[in-house]
């Protein structure tokens, strides 16, 4: 069955608050937490911190980083009605221990576990990665500022 | 759709299409081989038992639809079949390689047999047309015709050794005019016989003693009632040869497979009782029996051309049309037997019943050239012990045809047995259920007939059984041998240093290098990578119309450093792609297989998906991660080679796996 091909836009997805810089060079696992709790009061009702970071953990295994640099470790949960994301950026960026990619830019999606938003979970996933090219990564990083950062996207 | 520059990692190794063919085509492909016989066999036969050979010739005619309905049958079950493989499914390796040794007897005998009678209608049209040029050379007949023979041999020699392919469209071409010959030979003959009147040929064969063979030392052997029959039969049974091609042409036929074969068979079988059996009879009507023994012989239909009503000029003209016709259908012939040996060889070579010594690779042309070699030198050494005589050749002859059309035949039946669960989309008629099991009552006919016809040339035919014999021990001793030093080989098993160049792969460095072979309006993406999992592969072939739409196969290997460009296809490779050109061959749809080296598989289906612009992308489902996961996988890929904010062209992304499917768009 062929689900409408419905359009999805980043500005609703990231805004300043959640969107965060981390500094140094941290590991995978410890972007992966980061990210794991500053998306937790974003979602703290309908989804508890436990389910959360054991999927995450879960989906983490099949590797989303892209050749571009960009890390989207992304879940699905039947109890979400919306798209929910947080935005790490890492000047320093960290090695991909699987890929040997540089991450310098790492987007933690949840999406509602329903067959009719797929489709839209799809369009995001392209969508994200079609926009985080190695260009626009730097240039975030570079930024060190979460509203200036949200800001390039919206306007992108 | 622009592919990002950063992402040339990708670069395709192999790049094979797979064409396939109209039933006009198949059908022409084997009439330049099974009806060459036209020219021949009715000569043969009347030299054998006399006047009664039209009945006869007309009875293999018929009878050859028959065979035809086993071979539709054996193409039904095996896309790549061939007396060989049905006999190994059936019986074993070894009554396969018996009754390979004994097809592969024939295919020999096709170049010299079609070649020196080829030679023989050339020379008798000189006869006729050098004195009209105020000419006197006088030209022996047989002497030309070996000559032409050796000329003809050498020329298909060269050619099968460069590799130069048989193209379907000379074979149709040729088939065509050959058509137009008989049409032409058919109505005029008509109208000779309606001012003439005419008397039936005698139905009562008369055997000379040379045609009795060893059945002269059995005097309860008599050559009278249903036993004359079989021995004149057996007599007439060469012009059965050349059937065999159409399980080797099987798999080229294009999509409705089965649709295609039966209108080839029932073209063939058509053009075969009209041009070979007709025409055999009406040349028994019009020629006086003495010329058709004598100056007629070995050139049948020139004879019915000169005999027939109307002005010299005229009837010359027509013998000019029918010999180079003849000379057309018989030469093809002559590389029909190249081809057909060699293909049979590398296919038990592929078995590994054939030593690879015999499949070395020609250093320029990459063709197997010592098989060719072993065919070229054996067709010259029976030309020129033949001495150009047509009627030692065809006393030869079907001692090959027949023993592979009985072997085809029983193995045959007992598939019926062996695969009684299986469905099949059609049986050869009348078949008897009896206890859950359809008995082959029609196939045992055909097989007794087969049985009784091999049975008397066994007696009748020396040289047939003396040289068959031979030629078979011969070559299953070769099998025989090849097979164990192959198990031998096999325990110490070395890489085989050619085994790149007998994939015909051919390396590009860019996938952009293959898009301008893609010519159709629609193009289609299918991934691979598990030859036991092509269930997509398979509801792609059977739904899409691929005269419109281009199905591009990719395989992509996972390597790592790929930028080395010294990567080469494994084992595991070769046998995905073996599984895509099957089911390619088997729905009869062509494929545009590439093999590329990439880090990330999603990534390379979406850069050839992007680069060849492709409609859709149809995936297999994998075990270990899941249809979603898969579809995320490649929605990721294809945004990341999206240049930011150009809209491109929108594709369908399909997982499909044994029932179910998903389809979403990703844009």
């Amino acid at each position: 069955m062929i689900r409408q091909s419905d359009g999805v836009s980043l500005s609703a997805l990231i805004k300043p608050g959640n969107t965060i810089y981390i500094e140094g060079k941290p590991s995978k696992d410890e972007v992966l937490r980061l990210l794991t709790e500053r998306m937790l009061p974003q979602v703290s009702g309908a989804i508890s911190a436990k389910a959360l970071a054991d999927r995450v953990a879960e989906v983490e295994k099949l590797n989303q980083v892209l050749e571009s640099g960009f890390y989207i470790p992304h879940a699905k949960f039947p109890e979400l009605g919306s798209f929910y994301g947080v935005l790490g950026l890492i000047p320093q960026g960290f090695t991909d221990p699987a890929t040997g990619h540089t991450v310098k830019a790492a987007l933690l999606l949840l999406s509602p576990h329903k067959p009719a938003f797929f489709q839209r979970h799809l369009n995001m996933l392209s969508l994200l990665s079609q926009t985080f090219q190695p260009e626009l990564i730097d240039k975030l990083a570079s930024l060190n500022d979460p509203a200036a950062a949200a800001a390039l996207l919206a306007s992108r | 759709m622009v592919v990002n520059p950063r992402f040339k990692q990708v670069f395709v190794l192999s790049t094979a299409m797979l064409s396939f063919i109209s039933f006009w085509k198949a059908a022409s492909i084997v009439l330049c081989d099974f009806g060459s016989s036209a020219y021949y066999a009715g000569g043969i036969a009347m030299n054998a038992f006399g006047p009664a050979f039209p009945w006869f010739i007309m009875g293999v005619m018929l009878f050859s639809g028959l065979m035809l309905g086993v071979y539709t049958e054996s193409c039904l079950l095996f896309v790549r079949g061939g007396v060989y493989v049905v006999v190994r499914e059936a019986m074993g390796k070894v009554m396969a390689k018996l009754s390979v040794s004994a097809l592969i007897f024939d295919y020999t005998l096709t170049g010299p047999i079609s070649s020196v009678t080829a030679g023989l209608y050339l020379g008798g049209l000189l006869e006729n047309v050098l004195p009209l040029m105020h000419i006197n050379w006088h030209v022996p007949a047989r002497a030309f015709a070996v000559v032409f023979a050796l000329l003809v041999t050498g020329y298909f020699w060269r050619e099968n050794i460069r590799g130069v392919e048989e193209s379907a469209d000379n074979n149709l071409k040729i088939i065509s005019f050959v058509t137009l010959v008989a049409v032409v030979l058919i109505g005029w003959a008509g109208l000779t016989l309606y001012h003439r009147g005419f008397t039936l040929p005698p139905f009562h064969p008369v055997f000379t003693d040379k045609a009795l063979g060893w059945t002269v030392h059995f005097p309860w052997l008599k050559a009278v009632g249903a036993l004359g029959i079989i021995m004149a039969f057996g007599h007439s049974i060469l012009a059965l040869s050349g059937l065999e091609t159409l399980a080797q042409v099987y798999r080229e036929i294009e999509d409705p497979k089965f649709e295609n074969l039966k209108k080839a068979v029932i073209t063939i079988f058509v053009f075969s009782v009209l041009f070979t059996g007709l025409l055999t009879f009406m040349s028994s009507l019009i020629i006086p029996p003495d010329l058709v023994a004598g100056k007629y012989a070995d050139n049948l239909l020139s004879g019915l051309a000169l005999e027939l009503d109307g002005p010299y000029w005229a009837r010359l003209g027509l013998q000019t049309m029918v010999v180079i016709s003849g000379a057309l259908m018989l030469v093809g012939a002559v590389n029909t037997s190249f081809v057909g040996s060699n293909g049979v060889l590398n296919r038990v070579a592929d078995d590994g019943i054939l030593h690879d010594w015999f499949r070395h690779l020609h250093k320029k042309y990459g063709t197997t050239y010592r098989i060719i070699n072993l065919v070229a030198i054996t067709q010259i050494l029976i030309i020129l012990i033949s001495r150009g005589d047509i009627f030692l050749l065809g006393e030869a002859y079907s001692f090959g045809v027949l023993w592979s059309l009985t072997f085809d035949t029983l193995s045959m039946i007992i598939l019926r047995f062996k695969k009684r669960d299986e469905e099949q989309e059609w049986r050869f008629p009348f078949n008897v259920k009896s206890g859950g099991v359809y008995l082959p009552i029609g196939l045992v006919a055909v097989l007794l007939v087969l049985l009784a016809a091999t049975g008397m040339n066994m007696l009748t035919k020396k040289v047939a059984t003396i040289g068959g014999v031979l030629f078979t021990v011969t070559f299953f001793t070769i099998f025989h041998i090849s097979e164990k030093m192959n198990e031998k080989k096999a325990q110490l098993y070395m890489p085989d240093e050619d085994a790149d160049e007998k994939m015909n792969l051919r390396s590009e460095s860019d996938i952009a290098k293959v898009v301008p072979e893609l010519t159709g309006t629609r193009r289609i993406l299918v991934p691979v990578r598990n030859p036991n999992n092509l269930v997509h592969l398979a509801a792609v072939l059977e739904t899409v119309d691929d005269e419109t739409t281009d199905i591009i196969v990719l395989s992509a290997k996972i390597a790592k450093g790929i930028q080395s460009g010294a990567e080469t296809m494994s084992d595991e490779d070769r046998e995905v792609f073996s599984a895509v050109v099957l089911l390619a061959e088997k729905y009869g749809k062509t494929v545009k297989p590439i093999f590329v080296f990439s880090n990330d598989p999603f990534f390379s289906m979406a850069q050839v998906a992007q680069a060849a612009g492709a409609d859709e992308i149809v995936m297999g489902v994998s075990g270990s991660t899941g249809a979603e996961v898969q579809l995320e996988r490649l929605a990721m890929a294809w945004g990341m080679l999206k240049k930011p904010g150009e809209p491109g062209k929108p594709v369908l992304a399909r997982v499909v796996w044994e029932g179910r499917q998903m389809t979403f768009q990703l844009s």
